[in-house]
């Protein structure tokens, strides 16, 4: 049997996954940590979490990848893929006749193209800024006093959704501001949020085909807001796995496998 | 592997100290006269005719990029109230001007003239005007008509030809120098020379692997290509550079021990942090095989050169048609297509310069006829050629890692 790791550290969160392989991989542990400023101590606290979950030694995880803006920081890593290749991975996994991957993350949204067999064919980032991301999200929350987790399913109950202008994450403050002023509802204002922030992440979509089916994953996918706004917006049906926040470790430790396939096949290691 | 520094860089370093201390000369003495002038499609041989040494604010602001010098003249040029989407090649050379800074240290010279080759970049106009009215000099602007079509009319021709006639006659009167048509012609010829040896350079990047990169050594050929390219130590250069790549492609050696990937480059490059983003290639040891860039200057690898027999009208057919900047889209697009399959490309890299919406606008229609109609995987990124502030090395490194990623496993693909 062979074990193999995923560690993905992003902007704002690190998620780990262990995996086994003995036939089909099966996920043994995942976990979870903020990134916060140290970040090959984040990732070594989500590696160390998942293997005292899976009730494993650390030791006994043969081979570990890294993936995410601080994948060069993970120290005890062997290898590193970017976070696009590991979420088409991941979400291929999971989710085989995914052609299309829609993930959006703390500081970035990126759309990934796949192939039958889970290759990334081509993709689309946001630009530098952070404009239609997961700190959007987080800054309105903010704004309106609410719990990152309550914004989803408040949005839910709009009737009269506001039309946001705006998707820069700083300015979305006074744009929520002045709808406040207005007497507008929360959950109408939020609505809008979602709406801008889908509408957004469909028109970079567009810039490369979008073919079902089409996975949503990473942080933001947790958010039942963002799926129901996309799916609007797209006018089609998006998957989303409740692995969705890990596929990009998913999809790491799903490299790692390979890479120990290969030195078995290769003779390198035993 | 240890990057490649041969005889050429050293006589390069050499050549472009040279150019500086003469137009430190010239500050000093008043002579030679100096001329402002644009890289892209310029008449540098009707400047040779005179003795007079061109004086090139892109090359200063490049050079002020890439020894991080670039940020100080910018912020100079905004709080004179330059805006943050104004081309930072302008408010870097403004901004350097309005400080005293020059790249060389040495001081640069009160332009004779301050001549605009209009071609294509119509930010070119409004930067000259400014160059001339700060340093109160003289200002001609040449009006070299854009390439709508695939050839320039005879008319388009005879015009910039009597507009070029009319420079010679206004050069003459401000220097009290007169023309001489002898040294035109040997100023043309040189650069006919000079157009030989820098296409022959750029068809030895055909070979497997390519004993240079197109892009990222071509900038250091280009410093003498502009610089040099009328006069005999242009010619003497691009002998040397020949030979010297000739034999790396004779024994066979390439930019990196085992070339991967072979990209075609569009854009300049982000001159602020010319190191960090050559080494995001360095990593996957991928070779430029061919670049847009390097045909700001002049587009000679298919075929036109400048003909001494000629002299106005080859000037003239150079700047209407054979420069990068100068010709259309769709004309971009083919030499893009061209260089893949003639070069054996295996994708194309796309820079967008986010303070130049002149040439970049276009870019993502561009890139979707390069991913759909020519199915070749197009990274695109986007940074500055000259503000740092622009640069976000994460988002950059990230986004090139992931297309070597997904380009290996489709060579992979394809090789099994």
């Amino acid at each position: 049997m062979l074990i193999a790791a995923g560690v993905d550290v992003g902007s704002t969160q690190t998620k780990a996954v262990i995996l086994a392989k003995d036939g089909e991989p099966r996920i043994l542990a995942r976990a979870l940590v903020d990134t916060g400023a140290n970040v090959s101590r984040a990732a070594e606290q989500a590696f160390h979490a998942a293997c005292q979950k899976a009730g494993l030694d650390p030791r006994e995880v043969e081979m570990v990848v890294g993936t995410g803006y601080g994948r060069y920081r993970i120290v005890f890593g062997q290898a590193q893929v970017t976070e696009i290749s590991c979420h088409a991975r991941g979400a291929h996994f999971i989710f085989p006749q995914t052609r299309t991957v829609i993930d959006i993350g703390g500081q970035d949204a990126k759309v990934i193209r796949l192939g039958p067999r889970g290759e990334v064919r081509d993709f689309v980032m946001n630009d530098k800024c952070a404009a239609g991301t997961g700190r959007f999200l987080a800054n309105a929350a903010e704004v309106l006093g609410l719990a990152l987790e309550e914004i989803g399913p408040l949005s839910l109950r709009a009737t009269d959704p506001v039309k946001l202008t705006t998707v820069c994450t700083v300015f979305v403050e006074s744009d929520i501001l002045s709808y406040l002023a207005q007497g507008r509802r929360p959950e109408d204002i939020l609505r809008g949020v979602h709406l801008a922030i889908a509408r957004r992440t469909v028109s970079l979509a567009r810039r490369i085909p979008i073919e079902p089916a089409i996975t949503f994953t990473g942080g933001v996918a947790r958010n039942i807001g963002m799926v129901k706004a996309l799916e609007e917006v797209l006018g089609l049906p998006v998957q989303v796995s409740p692995d969705a926040h890990f596929m990009g470790a998913l999809g790491a430790a799903l490299f790692a496998v390979e890479k120990l396939e290969q030195n078995v096949e290769g003779g390198i290691s035993s | 592997m240890a990057e490649y520094r041969g005889e050429i860089h050293r006589r390069q370093k050499e050549l472009m100290q040279q150019w500086y201390a003469r137009l430190d000369e010239s500050a000093r003495t008043g002579w030679p006269p100096a001329i402002c002038l644009m890289i892209s499609g310029n008449c540098v041989e009707l400047l040779e005719a005179f003795g007079i040494v061109p004086m090139y604010p892109e090359v200063n602001a490049l050079q002020l990029a890439i020894r991080h010098q670039s940020l100080e003249p910018i912020l100079a040029a905004e709080e004179m109230g330059y805006a943050t989407d104004n081309c930072a090649y302008v408010k870097a050379d403004i901004g350097a001007y309005l400080l005293g800074l020059t790249p060389s240290g040495g001081r640069l010279p009160r332009p004779t003239l301050v001549l605009c080759n209009f071609v294509g970049c119509n930010t070119y106009i409004k930067w000259f005007e400014h160059v001339a009215a700060l340093l109160d000099a003289p200002l001609y602007v040449l009006d070299v008509p854009f390439l709508r079509s695939e050839e320039p009319s005879p008319a388009d021709v005879a015009y910039v030809v009597a507009q070029l006639k009319e420079v010679v006659a206004r050069i003459e009167q401000l220097t009290g120098v007169p023309f001489d048509m002898e040294r035109f012609r040997e100023a043309v010829r040189c650069s006919q020379q000079v157009e030989e040896l820098w296409s022959r350079i750029k068809h030895l990047a055909r070979h497997r692997p390519s004993p240079f990169d197109a892009y990222f050594d071509a900038i250091t050929l280009m410093g003498p290509l502009y610089v040099y390219r009328a006069r005999p130590e242009g010619v003497e250069f691009f002998r040397l550079a020949l030979a010297e790549l000739e034999a790396k492609a004779a024994r066979g050696e390439g930019v990196y021990e085992s070339e991967r990937f072979r990209v075609v480059v569009e854009g300049p490059p982000p001159y602020p942090y010319f190191r960090a983003f050559r080494d995001m290639f360095a990593r996957w040891r991928a070779t430029a095989v061919a670049s847009t860039y390097s045909t700001v200057g002049g587009i000679w690898e298919f075929g036109f050169r400048h003909d001494p027999e000629r002299p106005f009208e080859t000037v003239a057919l150079h700047m209407l048609a054979h420069n990068l900047t100068n010709r259309n889209y769709l004309q971009r697009y083919e030499q893009i297509r061209r260089y893949v399959r003639e070069w054996g490309a295996d994708g194309v890299i796309i820079h967008f310069v986010k303070s130049c919406r002149l040439f970049s606008a276009g870019q993502g229609d561009m890139r979707d006829y390069i991913t759909k109609a020519l199915g070749v995987p197009t990274l695109y990124i986007e940074s500055d050629l000259e503000d740092p502030r622009y640069f976000a090395e994460a988002q950059i490194r990230n986004r090139v890692d992931a297309f070597f990623e997904a380009l290996e496993r489709h060579k992979h693909a394809i090789a099994v």
